[in-house]
């Protein structure tokens, strides 16, 4: 079996990466820091390779789809991704323009081309990693939660027409991590006990992707938040709103 | 509010060459406001194109979406203009077509003029839409409520906006107010410039003057979502503007 994972350095790619490694899949690890991937390179031999791709550069995303001609694979998880929070109007537009590269450009473009290269195994399967946020809104995150909208939008969208090509389709909306990236953007002085370990959510991930599950809301608080999400999603934004962008220091891009 | 005196507004409305933008801002500059409209073509004379002297046309092509923000808020300056009452991004271009057969470039594209340049607009112009406490108004499409396999990339940026709108208007509540309205499928040349005739389904689709109404409808009620169906569209046909109002 062969899986190919993107921004698989830390967090949760990481932790899918190592989860796939260790069910005897082989994986082609994809990340901008491809220094922090070498341990699991020298751990698990030939079974990982790691490849450079700089998600947020089209011509960096589109020669990783050159390395891995001829690969079929049975498995995709288009994980990278980035976040920007505080004021909308404190981001500097830069900041945007990459965040919608790595969140929303590079996974229609990888997806899309997976396709049309005929680099799926039959069944095989492509993973979106969307956001909790899509149920929820994000005031102070309001292009990051755009982009992962847009991202569970496309892949709504794919469903369909990548079925009659054999490729199935699996979108998540995990909520928060344990990883550095939620350290980094999750308000002062919050606390990590409810945020899932990025282990048991990439083992709810793979169990899920070897069922036929569509979305996929990992874990009971994201199930809860999904159906508050959607049964009051007015007040659901504003409790984003009082929970997060009300307590936010300043601007992390 | 200010908003709703009887004066001249200040309005600002991209993609305005054509199609839903052109009828909208020809349909406010008849009731007495000022538009600045931008698009993608150069226009040779504002007054004999858009037939009225309210209209201010500048060049900016979202496809650099840096550069058209930039473009505008110094014609902005050099118009004078130190608030906005209305904006409403409305430029975008689709493709349609199975989705593994969408290029790379296209998808780029779409990305760029759909959904990067306004996220970059709506920047720029927060400081006059504050001084205003006016309305930001973003063009969706309706394709969003299901899934498009035929036009995958412009549905996600129509969705993105959508998101955008539902977080930026909880961060923006009590400085200006943020809405998105969604048309949908409007007898404009919008699909035979994305690469198709829909032949004589085009006869189906909703006619671009019943669209802009219902869009001028709920601008005036401050509805922050609003899917344009056609029965929304029928029944704002019987509404009554005052002059002078938005
Ligand atoms: N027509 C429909 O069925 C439909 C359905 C749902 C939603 N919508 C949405 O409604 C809005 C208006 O659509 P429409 O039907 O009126 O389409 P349209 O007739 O093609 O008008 C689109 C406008 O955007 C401009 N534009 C295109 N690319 C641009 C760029 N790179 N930079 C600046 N301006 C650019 C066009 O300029 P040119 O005149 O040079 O082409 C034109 O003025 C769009 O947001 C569309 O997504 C349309």
């Amino acid at each position: 079996m062969k899986a190919l994972v993107t921004g698989a350095a830390k967090g949760l790619g990481r932790a899918l990466t190592e989860e796939l490694l260790q069910r005897g899949y082989e994986v082609i690890a994809a990340d901008v820091e491809t220094e922090r991937l070498e341990d699991l390179g020298i751990a698990h031999g030939g079974a990982c390779s790691i490849r450079f791709a700089d998600m947020s550069n089209t011509s960096s995303v589109l020669r990783l789809l050159d390395s891995v001609d001829g690969v079929k694979f049975d498995l995709v998880v288009l994980n990278a991704g980035v976040s920007a929070t505080g004021k909308f109007e404190e981001i500097p537009t830069f900041a945007y323009d990459k965040l919608i590269d790595i969140n929303l450009r590079a996974p229609i473009v990888l997806a899309s081309s997976l396709v049309r290269l005929q680099a799926m195994a039959k069944g095989g399967k492509i993973v979106f990693v969307s956001s909790l946020s899509h149920a929820m809104g994000y005031p102070g995150a309001s292009v990051y939660s755009a982009s992962k909208d847009g991202l569970a939008q496309y892949a709504k969208s794919v469903r369909k027409p990548f079925k009659k090509a054999g490729v199935r389709v699996l979108t998540v909306f995990p909520g928060p991590m344990v990883t550095e990236q939620a350290e980094k953007h999750a308000p002062p002085g919050s606390s990590a006990e409810k945020r899932m370990a990025p282990e048991k959510m990439a083992r709810i991930i793979l169990a899920a992707s070897r069922r036929r599950s569509r979305e996929l809301y990992p874990g009971y608080r994201a199930y809860a938040a999904m159906l508050l999400g959607k049964t009051f999603p007015t007040l659901a934004t504003r409790l984003m709103r009082k929970g997060i962008f009300d307590k936010l220091d300043g601007p992390v891009y | 509010m200010g908003r709703n005196q009887r004066r001249s507004h200040n309005i600002l409305i991209t993609g305005a060459t054509d199609g839903i933008g052109l009828l909208l801002a020809k349909a406010y500059a008849a009731r007495g406001h000022q538009i600045l409209a931008t698009g993608r073509r150069s226009v040779a004379d504002d007054e004999a194109f858009f037939g009225t002297p309210s209209i201010t046309y500048v060049t900016a092509d979202q496809s650099d979406p840096e550069h058209a923000a930039q473009t505008i808020t110094s014609t902005l300056s050099e118009l004078g203009w130190k608030e906005l009452d209305l904006v409403v991004l409305n430029g975008a271009v689709g493709w349609v077509g199975p989705p593994e057969e969408e290029s790379t470039g296209k998808i780029s594209e779409q990305i760029d003029i759909n959904f990067k340049a306004p996220v970059h607009f709506a920047l720029a112009l927060s400081p006059l839409l504050f001084q205003a406490k006016g309305r930001l108004v973003f063009i969706g499409s309706s394709a969003i409520t299901k899934g498009r396999g035929g036009f995958a990339t412009y549905c996600a940026t129509k969705a993105a906006l959508d998101g955008l709108v539902r977080s930026l208007a909880e961060e923006w509540r009590g400085r200006a107010s943020v809405s998105i309205l969604h048309p949908g499928p409007t007898r404009t040349e919008m699909l035979r410039k994305a690469g198709v005739d829909p032949g004589w389904k085009r006869l189906l689709f909703t006619a671009p003057k019943r669209v802009v109404k219902a869009i001028q409808v709920s601008i005036r009620r401050g509805e922050q979502r609003r899917i344009l169906s056609r029965f929304f569209c029928f029944r704002c046909r019987f509404t009554w503007f005052q002059e002078g109002r938005l």
